[in-house]
């Protein structure tokens, strides 16, 4: 892994005083420059005098450059370590790493440098070469704890979720918009009054390297959380509090049967249970007709109850038919006379296609009749 | 990768060796405390709940490190000390990572961190104009 890709970058990096690895998360940094310098510190080289005692060899002290450069370089290690593992993983089609993954990415970081069984390429991962390395390294080398006791590393994990409409007690602007959504921020308008009320910080702002943002987020959330509260108490609300219903996207699934759901209608059983979904007032009566004609025609139903009143008795098949939902059976029989015109003039007007006949029958049904019934046609 | 059924035992103390490792390292503490690890693991898509594999990675750079100042630390030995003076002077060489050892160690594992020995004005001065190149 070229580092800064050469001199030129070497000198531009000098220039700019940026490194390749982002300093933007100081603390991460500073602490691995800390472990870092621990483990040079205690690498010692023995070395052998004409006296023949060993003598441990360690360095005494750092170039801060040369530091620096180490920690980049472990920092990119690290990162690619965790890359190339991820990358492993995903290969076998995995999200969360192994222990194969972990040792195959340090098998190909190790393999510029070579390492015992690098040649082998059947071997099994587990009895790699890097492993027993790292086996040797920890058996010979002293146990070193870093220096530091780390607090929890609160990295982005003490940003709490804005509040709600509903943990404000503030109503929406919009009924569009649900009462489990965070609240809207208020644009400051006047900060004078709620100076008090600034020093009232979360105490949770644990990443330092966001915080002046963090803070001054937080300021005006509590600012406006205030404001809002104080709003509320001026106006009613007319909202009444329910209870939360939470975000419905994050609610658990539901078992099957837990809750009642409407059944869904076959249109093959309606023929002959006459199971309305919507109810149609003169509906009751068409059990007992069978309904040899066009099922597809509600709306045709319509023009000739108005042509003919004198029979309703078809105007209540069709009526049962028109419950059921639109079918697209196209079952024609030749009926009376009377009826065959009418229903012929109909068939002349829409064609034989239940859609096309449907849209025109209500385009005309809207001409003639604009206070009909809503009827479950489509 | 299909040792067979033959070689199934032989797997099988190849993955003790590793489990037994991996087992022992919840033992040894590693310099690099396991939060910085999976920080900076995280940040490159690798998560995983399981701390051996975190500390495993510790180990790991733990390890890297350690070879790469053990190199460094063979080239300064390697220099010859600038001993002028005839005083009876203790061999205490006050040794100092340095840059330029650190350079010569950390090229043998592929990473270039040569520093330009001089800063000129442009990567062009000083040369000819016919070899100029931008």
């Amino acid at each position: 892994m070229t580092n800064g890709g050469g001199e030129g970058g070497s000198q531009r990096r000098e220039l700019h005083g940026k490194r390749s690895v982002f300093r933007g998360n100081d603390f991460a940094y500073a602490l691995a420059r800390m472990a870092v310098a621990q483990i040079c510190e205690s690498v010692e080289m023995n070395s052998y005098q004409e006296s023949q005692t060993r003598e441990g060899v360690r360095f005494s002290s750092f170039q801060e450059t040369a530091l620096e450069t180490l920690t980049d370089v472990v920092i990119q290690y690290i990162q690619n370590v965790g890359k190339t593992a991820q990358f492993y993983a995903n290969m076998a089609g995995r999200v969360e790493g192994n222990a194969l993954d972990i040792v195959q990415a340090l098998e190909d970081l190790g393999s510029g440098l070579g390492f015992d069984g690098a040649h082998d390429v059947e071997h099994c991962l587990a009895d790699s070469g890097v492993v027993k390395d790292i086996i040797r390294y920890t058996g010979e080398a002293e146990e070193m704890p870093f220096v530091y006791s780390l607090p929890p590393f609160p990295f982005n994990r003490g940003k709490r979720p804005a509040p709600s409409f509903f943990e404000i007690g503030a109503e929406p602007p919009d009924e569009h918009i649900p009462v489990w959504l965070p609240a809207f921020p208020e644009t400051k308008m006047s900060n004078g009054s709620e100076e008090t009320n600034v020093d009232k910080i979360e105490g949770d702002v644990g990443s330092r390297e966001n915080g002046p943002s963090l803070t001054s987020m937080q300021q005006s959330v509590d600012v406006d959380r205030v404001k809002i509260l104080k709003s509320m108490d001026q106006k009613e609300v007319q909202k009444p509090t329910e209870e939360p219903e939470g975000n419905p996207f994050l609610a658990a699934p539901l078992w099957a049967g837990e809750k009642n759901v409407a059944r869904v209608f076959f249109p093959s059983e309606l023929r002959k249970e006459e199971i309305s979904i919507n109810h149609v007032p003169e509906k009751s009566m068409s059990k007992s007709y069978h309904i040899p004609a066009l099922e597809a025609y509600p709306p045709s139903d319509k023009i000739n109850e108005k042509n003919r009143l004198a029979e309703t008795q078809d105007g209540d098949e069709r009526n049962g038919t028109r419950t059921q939902r639109g079918l697209l059976r196209f079952k024609i029989e030749t009926r009376k006379a009377s009826l065959c015109w009418k229903r012929n003039q109909c068939l002349d007007e829409k064609g034989w296609f239940q859609e096309d006949g449907d849209r025109r029958e209500k385009k005309v049904e809207r001409e003639e009749k604009p206070e009909s019934v809503d009827t479950d046609v489509k | 990768m299909n040792h067979g059924q033959q070689s199934g035992e032989a797997k099988h103390e190849d993955d003790a060796a590793l489990t037994e490792f991996l087992a022992s390292l919840m033992d040894y503490t590693p310099t690099i405390p396991d939060d910085l690890v999976e920080h900076f693991l995280a940040k490159s898509g690798f998560q995983c709940p399981d701390v051996r594999l975190i500390r495993l990675v510790a180990v790991a750079t733990q390890k890297f490190v350690a070879d790469v100042a053990s190199d460094a630390l063979q080239h300064c030995k390697a220099r010859p000390a600038p001993v002028v003076k005839d005083k009876k002077q203790q061999k205490d060489k006050r040794l100092v990572l340095t840059m330029d050892d650190l350079s010569k160690a950390l090229r043998e594992y592929g990473v270039n961190v040569k520093h330009p020995e001089y800063f000129a004005d442009s990567p062009s001065t000083g040369m000819d104009p016919a070899t100029r190149e931008e």
